[in-house]
């Protein structure tokens, strides 16, 4: 039995949606570093379905692991940093934190 | 069925994530929204991509959330986002519409019957060696970038 | 053999550079004799590749896709400035140790000299045109660098960065020739097209043609872009010797000889160069005539002679212009070394604060009026032979006006020429300094140059066989050293040259009695002296890019949504692109 995947494929899109909408609109720190995540699961499903898509499951499977290893770390890295922003700075509000203003 | 009930879970769960205005009801909504697609991807015919999502996806990054935000407290800012979100939304839709118009004629393309296929040690480390080995650089750079910054943390708290 | 050769040119002198900078500002002598040992085995490699001369490639280095092949052919146009350069490298070396004598920072110096060097010879020896941007901008950056040798002089530091971003917008035209070039053969190797101008486009070769003489005309400093090379006199001389005389300023000229086959077709593209060359040579000859520092009336006049060489290139003479540079490139180089042992000894480049020099320098006084004789192209030296056979060339396949023009400012050359030897060596003293004539190093690299300015022209005949041998698709006539003589001399046009050029002379030494036509003329003098209003188009330039600069810093937020804004619109940009574009 074959299917054609449309929802799979427009739940990503959609979620991919959130992410980026997010990115563009929240002032918080934290809510960025929750973005990415958002956007990073979307990722990975998209890249399990097309390794199904195309028939090189194996390919695709590792790297969603990849992706997983590497946004694990940036996930923890990203919230590392946003404690020391707090730290020397007091606050995690984009708009206050603008010293690459040119 | 089963499939478009689990999506409509990731998306309610993710617009939960980023509307609530307590920074851990949106962990936890997150953690929740990994869940979800661990059980996705086991649907997908990936058992141990699905397994691994979950423990790090709704375990660690989760506990690690929980943590970061106490120590930084929850500040909700009330002033209006640099950008309109109309014109956030109008980037978002234009960048996927046209990427859809440029996909269309992938939804064509039928998906082969499901068989599950268990990913093989094997296939990891002969397919993938340098992957593999890339991201074990990766763990120790991050366990390393942490133990950096967290001893600045305490040394600067033990001179202050 | 050749193979070997051409890695020794090119390979010599940046190992030599790399050697002096590892040597130390501590050991100057070692320096010294290490750059002069370098530069020296240079040219005689180069001496020795003019008997290895052919047409075919002679080195190929597999470079990967996208860089193409990396070849070198040594040919006689080639081979012919790869000497000019090495040689006169090797003499202004030789003459820098006298004259950089207890300077700080001698390795950067010799270092860049030597990099130099080579880069220039790489230049002409390639027949890659991304590899041949790749020297250009290799011997645009040691032009900035020395320029800027005295980086406390904020005039000097001003007139290299100058320098650089003149010749930098130039070396743009020269890329998209060269990435033009790749789009429609396949391959950087212009030695195709020349041979075979139809494998390209029309209009893509029109672009190209005119692509390449914004690049030529920016780095010979020539109309619009003249303004870089007085500005450039900042610099130490025996560098405004070699490279703003005899050799970086020699690489626009380069460009245009070697793809004039290939040019000649395009129509306008001839006339443009004649007019290029023609408006370059009689504007600076006028500023030259109201110019008071020696280094300027210098750079003046190369500017104007290479307007000459640009002039005889647009007229079909390639084989006039290339002696004219060989002859140019001597004599300059003699003027201007000789100007610095003056400068030197003086302190100052004032023409002014000059005056009846010729007593105490009698060596410098002779090698002086040698060089300033050739550039006036008073019989018997290499400047009258190779400058007639431009206006002859001129007189045969230019238009009569362009002749007419360029005839006037050989008269002018020849006033302003004696106007400079006057200022310096004669007349009354203007200061009771006492001056030595040039010590023994400068000695060394004067006395081959002035030998060089008397007889090279000598040369003539087997310079052509040379050209003729190995550039077949150029056209080039072999002729003997006696056929040019005779050629030169039985020809109307030499007359009326040698009449214009007494001209100058008589109302030089007469110009007590022409105050008048100096009062009449004396808008002429005041817009002269402001460089024609070139000087103020270039702030402009600069204060509006600055405003521009200025304004677009709004765009710089810092804020994480207006970047990621930013990205998503690129993004949609691109995606667009595609699907507009299929």
């Amino acid at each position: 039995m074959t299917t054609i995947p449309y929802i799979d494929m427009l739940t990503v899109m959609i979620v991919f949606g959130i992410g980026l909408y997010t990115l563009l609109i929240t002032r918080n720190l934290i809510k960025v570093v929750i973005a990415l995540q958002i956007l990073v699961k979307a990722g990975m499903i998209a890249l399990v379905l097309a390794g199904r898509i195309n028939g090189q499951v194996m390919t695709g499977q590792s790297i969603a692991l990849t992706v997983i290893v590497a946004d694990t770390i940036v996930a923890v890295i990203a919230l590392a940093l946003a404690v020391q922003v707090k730290k020397h700075h007091g606050t995690v509000d984009l708009s206050k934190l603008r010293n690459l203003k040119g | 069925m089963l499939n478009a009930l689990i999506a409509a879970g990731i998306i309610l769960c993710a617009i939960q994530a980023i509307r609530v205005k307590k920074l851990i009801a949106a962990a936890l909504w997150l953690a929740g929204c990994s869940a979800l697609t661990a059980l996705m991807l086991y649907l997908l015919g990936a058992p141990e991509i699905a397994v691994i999502e979950l423990s790090v996806g709704a375990g660690l990054v989760t506990v690690l959330f929980i943590f970061a935000i106490n120590i930084i407290g929850d500040e909700t800012p009330v002033r209006m986002p640099a950008i309109p979100p109309l014109v956030a939304w109008l980037l978002v839709i234009l960048s996927f519409g046209t990427l859809a118009y440029l996909n269309l004629p992938l939804l064509e393309i039928e998906v082969p019957t499901l068989v599950t296929i268990p990913m093989a040690a094997s296939s990891i480390w002969e397919d993938r060696a340098l992957d593999v080995i890339l991201q074990i650089v990766l763990i120790f750079a991050g366990v390393l970038g942490i133990i950096n910054l967290i001893s600045d943390n305490s040394s600067r708290e033990s001179k202050a | 053999m050749a193979s070997t050769l051409i890695f020794l040119v090119i390979g010599l002198p940046w190992i030599g550079a790399l050697l002096v900078w590892l040597a130390g500002d501590k050991r100057t002598t070692v320096q010294h004799i290490l750059a002069i040992l370098f530069s020296v085995a240079s040219g005689i490699a180069a001496v020795a590749l003019l008997f290895n001369t052919s047409n075919a490639t002679v080195i190929n280095l597999d470079a990967g896709g996208v860089f193409g092949q990396f070849t070198f052919v040594a040919d006689g146009l080639a081979v012919f400035l790869a000497v000019v350069a090495t040689v006169i490298g090797s003499l202004a070396v030789i003459f820098s140790v006298d004259y950089m004598r207890g300077e700080k920072a001698l390795g950067r110096y010799y270092a860049m000299v030597l990099f130099f060097i080579g880069g220039m010879a790489g230049l002409v020896l390639t027949s890659n045109l991304l590899l041949m941007f790749f020297f250009w901008e290799i011997t645009a950056l040691c032009s900035y660098a020395l320029i800027s040798f005295h980086n406390d002089d904020p005039k000097a530091v001003a007139g290299g960065i100058k320098a650089l971003i003149i010749t930098q917008l130039g070396g743009v035209g020269l890329l998209a020739g060269a990435l033009l070039l790749f789009s429609q053969t396949g391959s950087y190797d212009f030695n195709r097209m020349i041979a075979d101008p139809g494998i390209i486009d029309p209009r893509i070769l029109s672009g190209m043609a005119f692509g390449c003489l914004v690049a030529a005309a920016a780095k010979s400093a020539q109309f619009p872009f003249q303004t870089w090379l007085p500005d450039a006199m900042e610099a130490p001389t025996p560098i405004s010797a070699l490279i703003h005389a005899a050799t970086m300023v020699n690489a626009g000229v380069y460009l245009l000889a070697r793809f004039f086959p290939a040019f000649k077709g395009v129509p306008g593209w001839t006339t443009a160069v004649i007019l290029v060359g023609m408006i370059s040579a009689i504007l600076t000859a006028i500023m030259a005539l109201v110019a008071n520092d020696l280094k300027r009336v210098l750079a003046y006049s190369t500017v104007s002679q290479l307007g000459y060489m640009v002039f005889a290139i647009g007229c079909g003479g390639v084989y006039a212009s290339q002696f004219h540079l060989f002859s140019h490139s001597i004599f300059k180089a003699l003027l201007f070394l000789a100007a610095g042992a003056v400068i030197h000894s003086v302190g100052t480049r004032d023409m002014r604060q000059m005056g009846a020099l010729g007593k105490q320098m009698p060596l410098t006084r002779f090698v002086f009026i040698i060089g300033s004789l050739a550039l006036a192209g008073i019989p018997v030296l290499n400047g009258f032979w190779s400058k007639e056979l431009v206006l002859e060339a001129g007189l045969q396949h230019g238009p009569i006006w362009a002749y007419a023009f360029m005839l006037l400012s050989a008269g002018l050359t020849a006033f302003y020429t004696f106007r400079m030897v006057y200022m310096v060596f004669y007349g009354k003293p203007s200061s009771e300094k006492h001056v030595h004539d040039a010590q023994p190093a400068m000695k060394v690299a004067l006395i081959p140059l002035a030998a060089g300015a008397l007889f090279s022209w000598l040369l003539a005949g087997p310079f052509s066989s040379l050209l003729h041998n190995s550039l077949p698709a150029h056209e080039i006539h072999a002729i003997t050293t006696t056929e040019v003589l005779m050629e030169v001399l039985s020809a109307p046009a030499t007359y009326i040259a040698l009449a214009v050029v007494a001209l100058g002379l008589i109302a030089w030494w007469q110009r007590q009695h022409l105050g008048g036509v100096a009062h009449a003329f004396r808008w002429l003098t005041a817009a002269a002296e402001n460089s024609f209003g070139f000087e103020a188009i270039n702030s402009g330039i600069v204060r509006l890019t600055q405003g521009a600069a200025q304004k677009l810093r709004t765009t710089q937020t810092g804020l994480l949504n207006w970047n990621i804004a930013g990205l998503l619109i690129t993004f949609i940009a691109v995606i667009l692109i595609l699907v507009v574009g299929g």
